[in-house]
């Protein structure tokens, strides 16, 4: 609209500090005018738009030496020039580049363009094949990812060479006597430059050719200056010593394929090997049509949508008589819609899934080993509701032909998620990305939320206020004089895949949240540096959306608007703003693209962040709160170890480095283990134990999702404290937020007196009692915010041990069979709520185990290769307990503990998890 | 077809598989034999759409709604049989296992033969009726166990030793290994002959006891699924007491004729008093004298390798659930503990292992040992790794809570517990006031206390 290409001066909203505002304009001044994603913006204004950061570029060229960015939705037919534009963007940059290498009449004329895998490589004009391995290996090819904008300044600054400011690489020309074309000697490396991060450039080599164009002292700083913008550059050098070069290159190759894939995959580019393993394992989604024309019997009309193509699948689809035959029959029979049905197909069991809307059905089939059926029910309906909120129905994204790349796009990620996640999710945290893991957690309707810091989040809150305040110059009206284009509904930040901050209402994140999982954008930014990432489409909110039930003039009625979702990634964050046009904004017309105001609006807010990562990695880094144990620690073999692990300073410091002061943490723990016995001998100690716990957490955090906000209490805490000034200053900034936000603890004086009781068990570092931590894992849901926490990967890692990883793989198989309980239970209760009147059927529904609330197994392992013959293995036996409260609202959480707890313990581990989720 | 039609009720079919016509068709609602059936197209397209992904190699084998279960199964290719139940908690485990313990009964009755080579549907269907008895009290709400976890019902008579003496030698003086004493559809003795019958008839014969109309004696041709489905051997019963029965499977000899009431009362006259008290412990399947702890309001206790089972929850304890809901909360539990966390698989290629009376800890090491030595591919496959046996796992049930009238739901708040050692196997249904994490010091105790009946 009015973007006149003054991105350059972006009035940011409260600027901390100069430098703060002058990192973010100048990093602005550098980008383009234009912005890099408006070419990709498709023919619906939506866009997709990923871009690595350099790092990532670097390692991914080894892979794909073509490939900058791809945009993924296929529907090319858009007006004619637009088509043009489209059609040169789409070029991968390397051809670009060589193209204006080509205009400048620098590309030798040998260059031909033969396939559409990009340039040929000059080496094969020369018979190398013939001389054996020795020759093969004079030249090598070596892909660095070049960013000149970086360059520049660098290069205003120290007037280098561009061989040295792009490359890293120094070549002293002085040192010999300048001829034409001398070879260009690698005399040293750049520390931190590119060609030194590649690890493959020694000294002595010698660069040959850019790109495939051949290089040398004369030409070189006219090729390199032609690099139009960020990109890959292959550099092919002559090897001074062939037997060098032996490395580690092939592991480093391995290790990065698995994150290079689905970075390819989110390209929207075929993988092969992924999709090979797919190939033989039967899974389908269909989206048949109920009613059928009997006048035009077609053959397969009724299928409307299907995925994939493979032969298995066809088997599967080849069957669909009978998932129709089912969903009429067993409708009429049961008076209840089909949920599922098991198949076996080649003695193979597959489950399908129904979800019938309307006259539609949509069917999911996956093999049973690697999705259980109470998995597959929850994937359905995920499905179906992300494809609601980007499509607004079933029908609009099914029925409409353009969509069907989309969708093919789609549910090759869903399948890959589905089926390998292991193998999709990077290798460096494979032991916690196991199956089991990633579909119990994509499953869960909440996002891991990591908990931080006061300051930080505070000073996080503050930024994201300010962007969602949206009176910066361009978006004030006044400014301009006309209606703003969007409002800021709100925002939720993620952090390396971790929910850090949200500003939505939880319908809202956990549709966000849905959108992202099926996208692979979480793992995608927790392992990746993004360079850049917009996304930008239109939504559809079910909170938003929703029909009011009764026009009613006392309720707020949602304004007939339209929504947008705005993604924006940079490095580890990832940013979703929603933003609402209509209502108070102006009425969005047709289908309007990312608006470069707000998008440049968000990433400036993204730099303002920059700051606080280093607090986000340094609590990465620490030790969690509660504090974990390592499995290992347990066995007998290594008690001794243990023994001296407990007693010396390193594992109390795991315990209490998460705290600055240390001398009340002991009367702290009293007072925990105290009020827990109290409890204990309360009189509903059996029983109503929990409820007890419920009540106490329902002052913390019922306050009906307003803001996520678990830091009123955290505050409260810290201004207790006795402190230094420090703590004053929090004090200040604590009251300065009770202010703006609702707090529980102003409810009233009784309140607050539980409150403190939680807030000094919520203080414990160590959740369970006696000498030693038992606590191995735990995971804690609330359905009211849609979070979960759960120790972050980087904790797990820190446990590292044989024993202690196969545990949590095993904790988290077992939660999702804990969880299946669950879901019974909750439907149980949502029927048992629809039919309270007529409630015939108690004495019936009594005899069912549901609704369960609790359900414990108890496990035993032994280390992995017991050599020790004559002994038997060391046995250490631990429960996985997970409890479900159903008042007042639902919370699931699961604990992971050592056999030899107390009783008690467990009742605190608990209330502890409880506190931590409130 | 209203919603409520269906609703707790429980629809078998069997159809000849080639040519889908019904064979017979057994219901019940709410535990008893009901005579409402399903309409002929509902049998027709149920039937239909197993065959059409036959034709295509695609074997259905079970579909869900929200609260019915179907489940499929074609024996022998020639005989399907499909059952249909909204039960509340139905489970495809208990429905599999429940049609294969219906066929086991077919061929038990009319024999393996018949089956697979239908030559006259009528006189087929003629000859399955002497079957539904047996079949209608495997639909319905038994007091036994053994349809759902395929162990034979037992009880412990308080003079074993006495009455398995009596037992032997009678069987030797009539010649024959198999023979045993029922009462009401429980085993009390058996021969080691009789201990080694295969799986379904092991639970088949003594439930066929009780289920038929009492007689001084019977003498009755029955095949052996497992052991001769084809050979019909004869089970001949004798009453010594009400409900209290005698029963030989035997070949062509001895005529019936041959059990004088001399031999009868040589070998039990003198235990009468034992056979006496043997029909009081009836429902309660344990002596009177053995003291279990207050709160435990029912219990199954499984041998997995001997596949024997106690299952009562006549323990005392007036309070709390009826003794329905408990045995059905138990079999819930039973169903969900072996579907999730032990899976059935697992203790098959066991081997087994003498299990040590001593601390839980000890128990745990041998059960540990041998579920190594000889874990199945199926573990193998999953785990990998010995991580993550389980050994135990408890329920808590109920929301807690009142009602909206104040009404005390009656499920509320009860425990059920499990625990596994070696190839034992106990399920506890425990009171609302014993406390969550004395559930498993309670299994254990009560396990070990146990451990010398099975």
């Amino acid at each position: 609209m009015f973007q006149i290409g003054r991105s350059s001066i972006i009035p940011k909203p409260a600027p901390r500090n100069l430098e703060d505002l002058d990192s973010v304009q100048s990093v602005l001044m550098h980008s383009d005018l234009e912005a890099e994603w408006s070419d990709s913006v498709q023919k619906y204004g939506e866009l997709f738009y990923l871009e690595l950061s350099d790092n990532e570029e670097e390692s991914l060229l080894s892979e794909i030496p073509v490939v900058n960015h791809v945009r993924f939705s296929e529907n090319e037919i858009i007006f004619d020039e637009d088509y043009l534009r489209e059609g040169r963007k789409y070029e991968p940059r390397l051809k670009k580049f060589s193209k204006i290498l080509k205009s400048r009449r620098l590309l030798p004329k040998r260059y031909k363009k033969k396939n559409s895998n990009g340039p040929v490589s000059i080496l094969k004009h020369q018979p190398t094949q013939k001389m054996g391995i020795i020759l093969q290996q004079r030249y090598k090819d070596v892909s660095v990812f070049v960013n000149p904008k970086n360059a520049m300044v660098l290069k205003a600054k120290e007037h280098l060479k561009l061989l040295e400011v792009l490359l890293g690489i120094i070549h002293q020309t002085k040192w010999k006597k300048r001829t034409e074309g001398t070879k260009l000697v690698v005399h040293g490396l750049l520390p931190g430059g590119p060609a030194m991060k590649s690890g493959q450039v020694l000294i002595g080599d010698i660069l040959a050719a850019v790109n495939d164009v051949d290089v040398t002292s004369e030409n070189i700083e006219r090729v390199l200056s032609c690099i139009p913008g960020p990109m890959q550059v292959k550099l092919t050098f002559e090897i001074a010593n062939a037997r060098q070069k032996e490395a580690s290159q092939p592991k480093q190759k391995k290790a990065q394929t698995t994150s290079n894939d689905l970075v390819r995959l989110l390209w929207g580019e075929e993988v092969q090997e992924l999709q090979q393993n797919l190939q033989s394992i039967p899974h389908i989604i269909m989206y048949l049509s109920l009613q059928l024309d009997s006048e035009t019997l077609k053959d397969e009309q009724e299928i409307l949508y299907h995925y994939p193509m493979s032969e298995a699948s066809q088997k599967l689809k080849s069957v669909r008589g009978i998932f129709l035959t089912l969903c009429d029959m067993l409708e009429n029979v049961a008076g209840t819609h089909v949920t599922s049905s098991s198949l076996s197909l080649n003695e193979k069991l597959v489950h399908v899934a129904y979800w019938k809307e309307d006259d539609k059905l949509l069917l999911i089939g996956l093999p049973a080993e690697e999705v259980p059926l109470p998995q597959l029910r929850s994937l359905i309906e995920d499905v179906a509701q992300t494809l609601k909120f980007m499509y607004g129905s079933l029908n609009s994204a099914f029925c409409e032909a353009e969509n069907v790349a989309r969708l093919d796009h789609f549910f090759n990620l869903f399948f890959q998620r589905a089926i390998q996640p292991e193998k999709l999710y990077s290798s460096t945290c494979t032991q916690s990305y196991d199956a089991s893991f990633s579909l119990f957690t994509d499953t869960l309707p909440g996002v891991q939320w990591l908990t931080l810091p006061q300051e930080t989040q505070m000073e996080i809150d503050m930024v994201l206020n300010d962007l969602e305040a949206a009176d910066f110059a361009e978006l004030s009206e006044d400014y301009y004089n006309m209606r703003r284009l969007y409002t800021i509904l709100g925002c939720s930040l993620f952090f390396k895949g971790y929910l850090i901050c949200s500003h939505l209402p939880k319908d809202d994140l956990i549709d966000i949240t849905m959108y992202c999982r099926h996208y692979c954008l979480l793992p995608l930014v927790s392992e990746q540096r993004i360079g850049h990432l917009v996304i930008w489409r239109e939504v559809f909110p079910r909170h938003h959306l929703q029909p009011a039930s009764e026009p009613d003039a006392q309720v707020f009625q949602e304004p007939e608007g339209r929504y947008f979702l705005l993604i924006v990634g940079l490095k580890h964050y990832l940013l979703c703003v929603l933003l609402e046009a209509g209502g108070c904004a102006s009425k969005a017309v047709g289908h309007p693209g990312p608006d470069c105001i707000y998008v440049d609006q968000v990433k400036a807010t993204l730099l303002q962040l920059e700051g606080v990562e280093a607090s986000l990695d340094e609590r990465l880094a620490s030790p969690s709160n509660p504090s974990l144990s390592c499995a290992d620690w347990f066995l007998p073999s290594s008690r001794d170890k243990l023994e001296s692990l407990t007693s010396s300073p390193l594992l109390t410091k795991l315990q209490y480095t998460s705290r600055a002061i240390t001398s009340p943490s002991s009367r702290r723990r009293l007072f925990s283990d105290y009020s827990l016995k109290t409890r204990k001998l309360s009189p509903s100690r059996s029983n109503g134990g929990f409820e007890n716990g419920v009540e106490g957490g329902e002052g913390g955090g019922s306050s009906p999702y307003t803001t996520l906000d678990p830091l009123p209490k955290q505050g409260a805490k810290e201004a207790q404290s006795p402190g230094g000034p420090q703590a004053s200053s929090t004090l200040l900034k604590v009251t300065k937020k009770k202010a703006t936000l609702p707090n529980p603890f102003h409810l009233g004086r009784q309140k607050k007196d539980l409150s403190e009781k939680e807030m000094e068990l919520f203080e414990a570092t160590k959740l369970t009692s006696g000498t030693e931590n038992t606590l191995f894992h735990y995971v804690a849901l609330e359905t009211v915010q849609g979070i979960f926490i759960t120790p972050t990967h980087e904790e797990v890692a820190q446990l590292n041990g044989s024993i202690h990883s196969q545990l949590i793989k095993n904790f988290h198989r077992c939660c999702l069979s804990i969880r299946a309980i669950f879901q019974q239970s909750l439907m149980y209760e949502k029927k048992k709520a629809l039919n309270v009147e007529g409630n015939s059927e108690s004495p019936h529904a009594a005899s069912s185990l549901s609704p369960v609330k609790e359900h414990g197994v108890l496990f035993e392992c032994s280390p992995e290769n017991w050599t020790d013959q004559k002994k038997a293995p060391p046995v250490m036996a631990y429960w996985v307990v997970g409890r479900l409260f159903l008042k007042p609202k639902p919370q699931e959480l699961y604990v992971c503990f050592h056999d030899s707890v107390t009783e008690i313990a467990i009742e605190l581990a608990f209330k502890l998890s409880f506190g931590l989720a409130t | 077809m209203a919603e409520d039609g269906t609703s707790g009720a429980v629809h078998l079919l069997c159809l000849a598989a080639s040519s889908g016509v019904p064979l017979f068709c057994r219901s019940s609602r709410g535990g008893a034999p009901s005579r409402h059936q399903l309409p002929f197209s509902v049998i027709g397209s149920l039937n239909g759409v197993h065959m059409f992904g036959q034709n295509l190699d695609v074997t259905l084998r079970s579909a869900r709604t929200e609260d019915t279960a179907v489940v499929w199964k074609t024996f022998h290719d020639s005989v399907t049989l499909i059952v249909l139940s909204s039960e509340p908690g139905c489970s495809e485990l208990r429905l599999e296992r429940l049609l294969e313990l219906v066929f086991g009964a077919m061929v038990l009755l009319v024999g393996l033969e018949e089956l697979t080579r239908i030559r006259n549907v009528e006189r087929l269907k003629k000859e399955l009726r002497a079957t539904y008895g047996l079949i209608d009290s495997l639909l319905g709400d038994a007091e036994l166990a053994g349809d759902l976890t395929q162990c034979v019902d037992c009880i412990a008579p308080g003079d074993g030793p006495l009455l398995q003496e009596a037992l032997a030698g009678f069987a030797e003086e009539v010649g024959s290994v198999f023979a045993s004493l029922v009462v009401g559809g429980r085993v009390v003795v058996g021969t080691e002959g009789w201990w080694r019958l295969g799986s379904p008839e092991a639970v088949l014969l003594p439930w066929l006891v009780g289920t038929l109309p009492a007689q001084a004696a019977r003498d009755y041709p029955v095949y052996l699924p497992h052991g001769s489905p084809t050979v019909p051997h004869r089970l001949l019963t004798l009453m010594l007491l009400p409900r209290l029965e005698l029963c030989v499977l035997c070949g062509p000899q001895p005529p019936l004729s041959q059990l004088e009431p001399q031999v009868l009362e040589r070998w039990w006259q003198p235990v009468l008093e034992p056979l006496r008290a043997c029909l009081a412990l009836a429902p309660r399947a344990i002596p009177a004298g053995f003291s279990l702890h207050p709160d435990i309001l029912g219990l199954l206790f499984l041998h997995l390798e001997q596949k024997r089972a106690f299952f009562t929850v006549d323990l005392g304890g007036e309070e709390g659930p009826s003794p329905r809901t408990r045995r059905r909360l138990l079999r819930s539990f039973y169903v969900l503990v072996t579907a999730t966390h032990f899976p059935p698989g697992q203790q098959g290629s066991r081997l087994p292992r003498e299990c040590r009376v001593g601390s839980p800890k000890s128990l745990a090491h041998v059960s540990l040992f041998s579920s190594e030595a000889g874990s199945s591919e199926e573990k193998a496959e999953e785990q990998g790794c010995p991580t993550g046996v389980p050994r135990a796992c408890y329920v808590v049930s109920g929301a807690a809570a009142k009602g909206p009238e104040g009404r005390e739901d009656p499920g509320a708040g009860l425990r059920l517990v499990a625990i596994q050692a070696g190839p034992r196997r106990l399920l506890l249904l425990v009171s609302p006031q014993s406390p969550t994490h004395a559930l498993r010091g309670l299994a254990t105790r009560t396990l070990h206390a146990l451990t010398p009946f099975l």
